[in-house]
């Protein structure tokens, strides 16, 4: 049976590439944001850097690429959810606000 | 099937099956409840925006920017801290997986205080729970976020005290591991939030 190389990683160098990563990405976001002021197509860059953000941090400090394949699957799907609501919102908002109304009119 | 036919990994010569679990088997049904609670939060959030698209556009440009990137600057670096302290056990290094937990306390501590420092600015600039809707979801979103945080910090500290009883060793340190994983799905859930109140004004 084939088997994947991989090992748990105790280097600290990796790890701060990431955290590098993680502040970079972070700066990127508020310079984008005042650069763009409110305009509609920054929520995919932002939509982007979050999911990127998130993937940083479950592959190299949770590794849930190691995991059990639950968590993998758990983690990789909360850090998509948002990222994709902020697209669905930015083309749907109305129709979302549309399906989510209480009121009958 | 046998125990030859499971894929596995030789790790400093143990074999270690591809179905790990980064700490313990109950700090991931904390971390999969975690997630969905926030899930739910998130939801809140989105219909709310949908229904308020104004107000939420004018919402994010009254608050602290800087808060929000110091707190978010804290949460990856307290998170890095702890990464570190997991590798350094894993290589026997006990003392210096020790410093780095220590690092990440003391980090980690900031978060609590920087969001007190904000609050504190947010009602000298008149934002409070009844400012609009935005800012009631920004509350109730990260008091919640704060709450989990609290916990982090709880588990930072009683995995401090276990660490200097020499509770782990390089062979046996699934505590440790076990809060890290928790340190790190709180830290992805601030990454989130993030954007969603200090960037997309």
């Amino acid at each position: 049976m084939k088997t994947i190389e991989t090992t748990r990683p105790a280097a600290l160098f990796p790890l701060f590439l990431s955290w590098l990563g993680l502040v970079l990405l972070t700066l990127l976001s508020l310079w984008l944001a005042q650069r763009s002021g409110s305009a509609a197509w920054l929520q995919l860059p932002v939509a982007a850097i979050v999911w990127l953000k998130g993937w940083i941090v479950a592959r190299y400090f949770i590794e849930s690429h190691l995991a059990h394949p639950f968590i993998a699957v758990v983690v990789r799907v909360f850090i998509l959810c948002v990222p994709v609501a902020l697209i669905l919102a930015a083309w749907l908002g109305d129709r979302f606000a549309r399906l989510t109304t209480l009121s009958l009119q | 099937m046998t125990a030859a036919a499971i894929p596995a990994f030789d790790i400093g010569g143990k074999q270690e099956t591809r179905a790990r679990i980064p700490g313990n088997h109950g700090i991931w049904v904390g971390i999969t409840c975690e997630f969905v609670e926030f899930l739910v939060l998130f939801t809140v959030y989105f219909v709310a925006r949908a229904h308020f698209p104004g107000m939420f556009e004018e919402g994010a440009g009254r608050l602290s920017t800087i808060a929000g990137t110091v707190i978010t600057l804290l949460m990856v670096t307290s998170s890095f801290f702890i990464a570190c302290s997991v590798a350094r056990i894993r290589a026997g290094r006990r003392r210096e997986s020790l410093g780095w937990l220590i690092a990440a306390l003391i980090v980690a501590l900031g978060y609590p205080l920087a969001k007190y420092i904000e609050i504190r600015w947010n009602l000298a600039h008149g934002i409070n729970g009844e400012s609009g809707i935005f800012f009631t979801v920004y509350y109730y979103l990260t008091f919640t976020h704060l709450v989990h945080g609290f916990w982090g910090i709880l588990g930072i500290l009683w995995v401090l005290a276990r660490h200097l009883a020499g509770g782990y060793t390089a062979e046996d340190h699934g505590g440790l591991e076990a809060l890290a994983s928790y340190w790190h799905a709180t830290d992805i859930i601030w990454l989130i939030i993030f954007p969603l109140f200090y960037v997309l004004a």
